[in-house]
């Protein structure tokens, strides 16, 4: 019997590993004629700009930025999304009653004064204290928002979208560093849509080793530390192939809470984001997704690669941990709050494909990893492997990882989504954390996947812990 | 070795590898499972795609490099030229011999043909298309850029593009073409406007509204907005729209298209062109489709154009209307009275504030009483004067002076222009 449970699991494993192989390769594909969909549909920035800039018709856009404790750097991160080039938009800066000195930071250096305002509480957040404008002509695009203390990202975000006025807004961190012309290229998208254009996405890139100027990544590097370089490799993985191959099918499963556009409207039809929840910018998508399928609406979900936003990441093991733990207990209640979502054609490719994809390739694989590392261990210590053979398997699993990863370099060369500074030595880099990245980052984040499970189940208390910043280097 | 024999010897030593990767994996792993051949199998190919990705990078980037020197050579050998071409210096027409001048050539060179080959002149077209849509004065003279694009060849180059290149090559012609603002033959029109692509034969549509003397949207059918219709093709449209009424030539009766579509989102574009093109002879036409719809959309969109076009005609319409429509639909009606202000719905406007208790419809209605001439003004400080407390709010915005800019109706003006500043723009 035990023979017959060892062959089934046997060829489980392999089954799935088939699958996975398919899998992977119908998002390459769909990537590839994503991209060449771009280069049909997205004209150059001096073009766009040129019919949108003079138009009546061009969409307002509100930038949503929630800051707690960054008096570090809040005026320098202010000042980079004031440098967004587009004819009609408002930032709203939400301030969830910072213990230091940003509100008064913010204060002296854009003149704010409180201004009377009405603000209907369309989604759920903690009470609005004030709202300040400034007095100086240059900054009228300018709204600061001071708020009761929520402690999560998300009741900041639901504030803003209280406040914004706009007909889409865009959600992003402080932090952040954005590109000029990235609201151009995201509502080009939205002007060209047949369907209502609920969410537009960006590429989320690793600000670690860049040089900043004004505000403005003057020189886009590849980390030097080799925690953010694995990072870099992930990250444009998970954009260029697996959500820009989504996409195509409309189907995106997630646009990051780093850099995102909503419609205001859908988004606070489905109750904006959640406070309590550790992956508020899924959630939220597919709460519009389900509001527009269960109100009969036809959608349409981008994701425009082009438009970079840069971020700090973990630099260190520990932050890595303690990041990718909460991201995997996001995932697991990802899958228990909207279970039924998955496998349900009614809510079209997300529900059929998408979801079922997530839950079997990413929700299970590090479970069935674990299992098949310890059910090795059980095998070599019984003297049960064939050597030969597990070799060769483990050969084509390393190679075809390694596939994938070059494509992903082949693919931002040839979409030049990134514009990195020293081509040949950043591929290089590229490409040997491609070589190492099986052996030495995997295993952590699967590790990180299986704790976070265990930490949801268990019902530990939730600590959201900031990322330690460096901050990023400066010309 | 010349270049193509170079990159025939690599191709067949690739083509050799491949073979002997094969060959190695069946006869290696012959005796073995189906599993491991399988693995086997997979291992071989996907280190012949890294390969052909690998040779492909080093090739893009040579094609890359290749196209940095091209520009770079035609910049320096022309830029100027461009510049000047663009610039207020050039606001008379200037002759042939002039722009020979201006781009340093001397006879000899015209001898020959100016470019010599298509990849020259893509990138010639690409560099001054940059010029002329971010460094364009109003005061240069299109006579001149296209006296100057005949002598390089390229509206005859763009020509053949546009019939003979594939769909992305089409597409960036017509665009040039549309932008700088070149004539194009009907007998290309008529070739595009049955093209396969939609996108294509849209392009074809628009161009040809541009220079049609017919009616401008005699090659639409009655149902394309309905099915296809997005921002863009509002941009397009009226871009096409605004190119014809400046070469004279008389816009389409909008609201007879308002009429006949059956979506509500592309009625709401025709009344929208209507306004910004100042149609105010079909304004008229519009009472019956406000009489007869349902659409809350559309109706806003009507009353806006109204108000912006001052029909006054329309008052009593607009009054009767803000009794019995929803809030939404209110506060657009009551921007139209405004704009108007014949002093005829200053009472409307009062009922308005008072018969709703939703607080975006009160803020609106005072915003437009306040706006609404002397009398307004009087009317809006009596009501400041038995303001209740919880009204107090509307009033603290009128008191202040950041939100006091916002009070005025200017704010929407920047999203529906008048005529005028379409076309000053």
């Amino acid at each position: 019997m035990w023979l017959t449970i060892y062959y089934i699991f046997c060829y489980l494993v392999f089954a799935y590993t088939i699958l996975l192989i398919v899998g992977y390769v119908w998002l390459v594909f769909m990537s590839r004629l994503a991209q060449k969909q771009l280069d049909i549909n997205l004209p150059d920035d001096d073009t766009i700009k040129y019919l949108m800039q003079g138009s009546p018709l061009t969409p307002a856009v509100s930038i949503i930025a929630p800051a707690y404790n960054e008096e570090v750097t809040i005026i320098d991160s202010v000042n980079s999304i004031m440098q967004i080039d587009y004819p009609d938009y408002e930032i709203i800066i939400v301030n969830d009653e910072s213990t230091d000195r940003t509100m008064e930071l913010l204060i002296e250096e854009y003149k704010l004064v409180e201004v009377p305002y009405d603000i209907a509480m369309r989604v759920q957040s903690k009470p609005i204290k004030r709202v300040l404008k400034s007095t100086d002509e240059r900054y009228s695009k300018l709204i600061v928002v001071d708020k009761v203390h929520g402690g999560r990202k998300a009741d900041g975000s639901n504030a803003g979208i209280n406040v914004c006025s706009n007909k889409y807004f865009v959600c992003t961190d402080v932090d952040c560093i954005i590109e000029p012309m990235a609201l151009y290229r995201m509502m080009w998208f939205v002007i060209n849509s047949h369907k209502p254009m609920i969410g537009v996405g960006a590429t989320m890139l690793m600000s670690n080793g860049c040089i900043v100027e004004d505000g403005k990544v003057a020189e886009a590097h590849v980390p030097n530390t080799i925690i953010p370089m694995f990072q870099q490799l992930e990250y444009l993985r998970s954009f260029l192939i697996s959500k820009l191959g989504w996409s195509r099918i409309n189907a995106l499963p997630n646009i990051s809470g780093g850099f995102g556009l909503f419609d205001t409207d859908v988004a606070v039809k489905s109750g904006g984001y959640d406070p309590m929840s550790m992956a508020e910018d899924v959630d939220m998508l597919l709460r519009m997704v389900t509001y527009m399928k269960n109100s009969g609406q036809d959608f349409q979900l981008a994701l425009v690669p082009k438009v970079c936003c840069w971020t700090e990441g973990p630099g260190s093991l520990k932050q890595l941990v303690r990041q990718r733990t909460r991201w995997a207990r996001g995932l697991f209640e990802i899958v228990s709050n909207h279970r039924k979502l998955f496998f349900n054609p009614h809510y079209g490719p997300i529900g059929a494909l998408t979801l079922p994809y997530l839950f079997l390739f990413e929700f299970i694989a590090p479970l069935f990893e674990i299992v098949g590392f310890l059910f090795m261990i059980w095998l070599t210590l019984t003297g049960g492997v064939n050597w030969s053979a597990a070799f060769i398997i483990f050969g084509m699993i390393y190679i075809f990882s390694v596939f994938i990863s070059f494509f992903v370099l082949y693919f931002d060369y040839k979409l030049k989504a990134v514009n990195w500074k020293h081509t040949k030595s950043s591929y290089l880099k590229l490409m040997i954390a491609t070589l190492l990245e099986p052996f030495i980052y995997h295993p952590i984040i699967t590790y990180c996947s299986n704790v976070g499970y265990w930490r949801f189940i268990a019902n530990t208390t939730a600590v959201w812990t900031p990322i330690q910043r460096k901050g990023v280097k400066k010309r | 070795m010349g270049t193509i024999s170079f990159i025939k010897y690599y191709i067949s030593l690739f083509m050799a590898y491949c073979k002997f990767l094969f060959t190695f994996v069946i006869y290696k792993f012959a005796d073995y499972p189906n599993e491991i051949k399988f693995a086997a199998f997979v291992s071989a190919l996907c280190i012949m795609i890294i390969i052909v990705m690998q040779i492909s990078i080093l090739w893009m980037s040579w094609l890359q490099k290749r196209k940095r020197r091209l520009r770079e050579r035609i910049e320096k050998k022309f830029g100027k030229g461009m510049e000047y071409i663009v610039s207020s210096e050039a606001s008379e027409i200037m002759s042939e011999k002039e722009i020979q001048k201006v781009f340093e050539l001397d006879d000899e060179d015209l001898e020959g043909p100016l470019l010599k080959t298509n990849r020259e002149k893509r990138m010639f077209v690409e560099v001054f298309y940059l010029y002329f849509i971010s460094k364009r004065s109003e005061l240069s003279h299109t006579e001149n850029t296209h006296t100057m694009l005949y002598m390089f060849n390229i509206p005859e180059y763009l020509e053949k593009e546009v019939s003979l290149g594939s769909m992305k090559h089409k597409v960036n012609a017509l665009s040039y073409m549309r932008t700088l603002k070149l004539s194009i033959s009907p007998w290309v029109i008529n070739k595009l406007l049955n093209s396969r692509y939609m996108r294509v034969k849209r392009l074809a549509m628009y161009s040809n509204i541009m220079s049609s003397s017919d009616s401008a949207l005699d090659y639409f059918e009655t149902d394309f907005f309905d099915n296809n219709c997005c921002i863009k093709d509002e941009i397009e449209l009226g871009f096409s729209l605004q190119r014809r009424r400046k070469m004279g030539l008389k816009l389409p009766n909008l609201a007879r298209w308002a009429h006949i579509q059956n979506n509500e989102k592309t009625q709401c574009m025709f009344v929208r062109l209507m306004r910004r093109f100042n149609e105010i002879e079909y304004c008229g036409q519009l009472k019956d489709l406000y009489n007869q719809t349902k659409k809350k959309k559309l109706i806003e969109e009507i009353s806006r154009t109204w108000g912006y076009l001052h029909y006054v005609e329309c008052e009593d319409l607009l009054i009767e209307a803000l009794l019995t429509q929803p809030d939404d639909t209110k506060v657009a009606i009551m921007h139209a009275m405004t704009r108007l202000a014949t002093g005829k719905s200053m009472n409307a406007l009062l009922d308005g504030f008072k018969n709703t208790t939703n607080p975006h419809v009160r803020y609106e209605a005072l915003r437009c009483i306040y706006n609404y001439g002397p009398e307004g003004r009087a009317m809006f400080e009596e009501l400041e004067k038995n303001a209740s407390d919880a009204d107090k709010k509307f009033f603290s915005f009128f008191h202040n002076p950041i939100t006091l800019e916002k009070i005025r109706l200017d704010k929407e003006q920047a999203y529906h222009p008048s005529v005028e500043t379409v076309f000053n723009g």
